[in-house]
């Protein structure tokens, strides 16, 4: 009856946690993944060659790494989440898509709007890395149909991040804040709305663990550093760190900063990512640099234990269903 | 069963409610239907290796279209087990070898030319053991002369550790059934000629011998992988053993069989994703066009353990005390909630599996624009959503998420993990 006591506390945690998530975290992260998008859209319309871009590129793949890891709200009703990063792609999707485009000059890239009936795989930001850093579409020139695939890519993300961020303001703030209010069709109770914050976390490392860093290590007798994430953009590594800065802000609004076992887990595995030098994990094929890899995904594993352990009490939630659940 | 009844008895005087008798009975009903689902699986299949062995003995469009026949019946029951693959490591750790999905099918057979041939992901994804008697794998060479389910399971199977190397399983004998479906996302499913399996000058793509030996060993070892996993869910089988020592955990894994499969695999690997990607290849029984299928059999599974009741091949019936009855005790409108939610998706993959046999197929849905496919498929979407919601909060109300909690090596001794 554990499980009782501790629930008893839930209110004062409860409240405060959730509003520091939404106005702390949430919000502004959403802001500065739109101005880093409107951002990208406006470099990739005055030049869309691939030098002009790949700055701006960068900001707001930053940004993203800001709010990937909120899975649940707007970017699950909508289903927004693979339209802006669709990685994995194991059938290289990705690929198939955009030269299928490319072949016919499809003339979906004219108009923002009927672009969203593009395959997802041939938007956002795995598509738009194909096109800026991948040897076949070196050189591309200014009004080439590439360009202008550039360009409906870039702004097909700041669409999709201000659509984001226009519901979180307008809508899903609200919903998350009252969970347990009459008329809350989403969170039955308080503790729904920490348990669907609190799933975040732990998917959230779950990916990092099992996906950014387990897909490129492979086993030790077939490492595969070609499907590391993000590497023909040299951002692999990268990805991971800002990940996990931005999943430990999250933990620390939700906790009020009290789960301290957390804490030191999240500094653990950051600080290991941060002075890692092998930004797209090429290191896995040798044994003596695969090791700093597999050190980060352990440390990587023992946060996701850490919340699972301290901070599932803490709050009176476990984890509920992922979308990593089905692999 | 005597540990199990030294459990039941300390769970008795410690806790003495009720309630902790039923969920004895609950278990038993899920291992039950289980049971009664892997064997219906194993009469199928077994079914299907008669039809398989009729067609190798005497190809014609007649027994090329029984056999694909049984294949579609092998495949009902076989969909509503797949519930409890996610909550029991068993089946988890087994269920790779019968229904591994997608695949490259180019290790296997000849493709079209459009297939392409290796990739970053797989360098034999066109390896074509039906027309190579031997070849390198991984840098050892290969001695295929004889295809046997031997080969097939130890050595091509998930070979090079990729899972996209499906040499086994329903997957693996559907495409050497139907062949490639090159109809994009027009109508229509893959068009094998049963002259790929004739003899002599009548065979067609090459290897017929070697085509029917593999669809022969692929057939053998569903069957034996089959006739296993139903071991498990009989008296004293490990599967049901495990389930039944730790009340608690038994209902965890019911209830966590039930969530991961209509949300994170059903609903968005499956469902939504091939839906984003307007991509044919992303129907799940591909080469059949049997997908609104094996998605409405998928439902019905999570459905059945959820009612504890389970309608056999043969029209019998197995039920007994429901993991429903459980939750009403516990919260009844919980209770209700859910179960009108598993309607509610019933209802949506009913309506997605009479378009698709009305004659709109899986692929077309799956097009570009397509708003009428799309509606289809994403109400089952939403309405597996749903009830994942109403999943969570049965665990709730059951009280049993707590069990999650209890203690790690990890968090005792932070640095455990690193040594």
């Amino acid at each position: 009856m554990k499980y009782l006591v501790l629930a008893a506390f839930i209110p004062s945690i409860a409240t405060a946690g959730i509003d520091a998530v939404i106005d702390e975290h949430i919000l502004p992260a959403h802001e500065a993944f739109t101005v880093a998008t409107e951002e990208l859209a406006i470099a990739a319309q005055a030049d869309c060659r691939a030098e002009a871009v790949a700055p701006a590129y960068h900001e707001a793949f930053d940004a993203w790494m800001g709010v990937s890891h909120i899975s649940f709200g707007p970017i699950e009703t909508l289903g927004l989440a693979p339209a802006i990063a669709y990685w994995p792609d194991t059938k290289n999707s990705t690929g198939r898509h955009l030269d299928r485009l490319i072949s016919v000059e499809d003339p979906i890239v004219e108009d923002v709007e009927t672009f969203a009936n593009v395959s997802v795989a041939a938007r956002g930001f795995f598509a738009l890395e194909r096109l800026l850093y991948e040897e076949k579409y070196t050189g591309y020139e200014k009004g080439s149909y590439v360009c202008h695939l550039v360009q409906a890519i870039s702004q097909d993300l700041a669409t999709l991040a201000a659509t984001l961020d226009a519901e979180w303001q307008d809508n899903f703030a609200q919903t998350l804040r009252t969970g347990g209010a009459s008329g809350n069709e989403t969170y039955f109770t308080e503790r729904e709305a920490l348990q669907a914050v609190f799933t975040s976390v732990v998917t959230g490392l779950e990916f990092n663990k099992d996906k950014r860093l387990g897909r490129p290590l492979g086993t030790f007798e077939r490492p595969r550093p070609t499907r590391a994430e993000a590497r023909r953009s040299g951002r692999s590594l990268r990805n991971v760190t800002l990940s996990l800065i931005a999943l430990r802000d999250l933990n620390d609004a939700l906790t009020d900063g009290a789960a301290t076992q957390t804490q030191a887990a999240f500094d653990r595995a950051i600080t290991h990512a941060e002075t890692l030098d092998d930004p797209v994990f090429a290191g896995v094929a040798d044994p003596s640099s695969r090791l700093k890899v597999e050190i980060l995904q352990q440390a990587v594993t023992a946060t996701g234990e850490a919340v699972r352990i301290e901070v599932g009490p803490m709050l009176g939630v476990s984890a509920g269903f992922n979308a990593l659940d089905g692999d | 069963m005597k540990l199990l009844s030294a459990t039941a008895l300390a769970t008795t005087l410690l806790a003495p409610l009720p309630a902790f008798a039923d969920k004895a009975a609950v278990l038993n009903t899920y291992a039950d239907i289980a049971a009664a689902g892997y064997e219906d699986s194993l009469v199928t299949a077994k079914a299907l290796q008669a039809a398989v062995d009729a067609l190798v003995a005497d190809p014609s469009d007649e027994t090329l279209a029984a056999a694909k026949e049984s294949w579609i019946t092998a495949r009902a029951p076989y969909q509503q087990t797949e519930v409890f693959r996610f909550g029991n490591a068993i089946v988890d750790d087994w269920e790779g070898k019968v229904n591994a999905w997608p695949l490259d099918e180019g290790l296997i057979d000849y493709v079209d030319s459009s297939y392409g041939g290796a990739t970053d992901e797989n360098e034999y994804a066109a390896l074509n053991v039906i027309a190579n008697e031997t070849f390198s794998l991984s840098g050892t060479e290969i001695d295929a002369t004889n295809i046997t389910p031997e080969l097939l399971a130890e050595t091509l199977h998930e070979a090079d550790e990729v899972e996209s190397n499906v040499a086994t399983g329903y997957h693996a004998i559907e495409f050497l059934l139907w062949g490639q479906d090159l109809n994009g996302h027009g109508a229509g499913a893959g068009a094998r000629p049963a002259t790929d399996f004739a003899t002599g000058d009548a065979c067609t793509g090459g290897n017929c011998d070697r085509r029917g030996e593999y669809l022969k060993a692929a057939t053998e070892l569903l069957v034996s992988d089959l006739e296993w996993m139903a071991a498990q869910w009989q008296d004293n089988g490990a599967a049901r053993e495990t389930v039944l020592s730790d009340e608690n955990a038994g209902l965890d894994a019911i209830l966590t069989g039930m969530g991961s499969l209509s949300y994170g695999e059903q609903a968005g690997e499956r469902m939504k994703l091939g839906v984003m990607l307007n991509d044919p290849e992303e129907e799940h029984d591909c080469f059949s066009d049997n997908t609104h299928n094996s998605h409405y059999y998928d439902g019905l599974g999570v459905q059945n353990v959820y009612l504890g009741s389970y309608t056999r091949v043969d029209g019998s019936v197995v039920s007994g005390p429901s993991l429903s009855e459980l939750v009403a005790a516990a919260d009844a409108e919980v209770d209700s909630a859910l179960k009108a939610d598993l309607e509610a998706t019933m209802a949506e993959l009913g309506e997605l599996k009479e378009a698709a046999e009305g004659g709109f197929a899986y692929d077309q849905m799956l097009e570009r624009g397509n708003e009428k496919g799309e509606e289809l498929i994403m109400s089952a979407v939403d309405a597996l959503v749903k009830q994942t919601k109403s999943i969570e909060r049965a665990v709730t109300a059951l009280g049993i998420d707590a069990i999650d909690f209890e203690g790690s090596d990890s968090l005792d001794n932070p640095d455990a993990v690193f040594e």
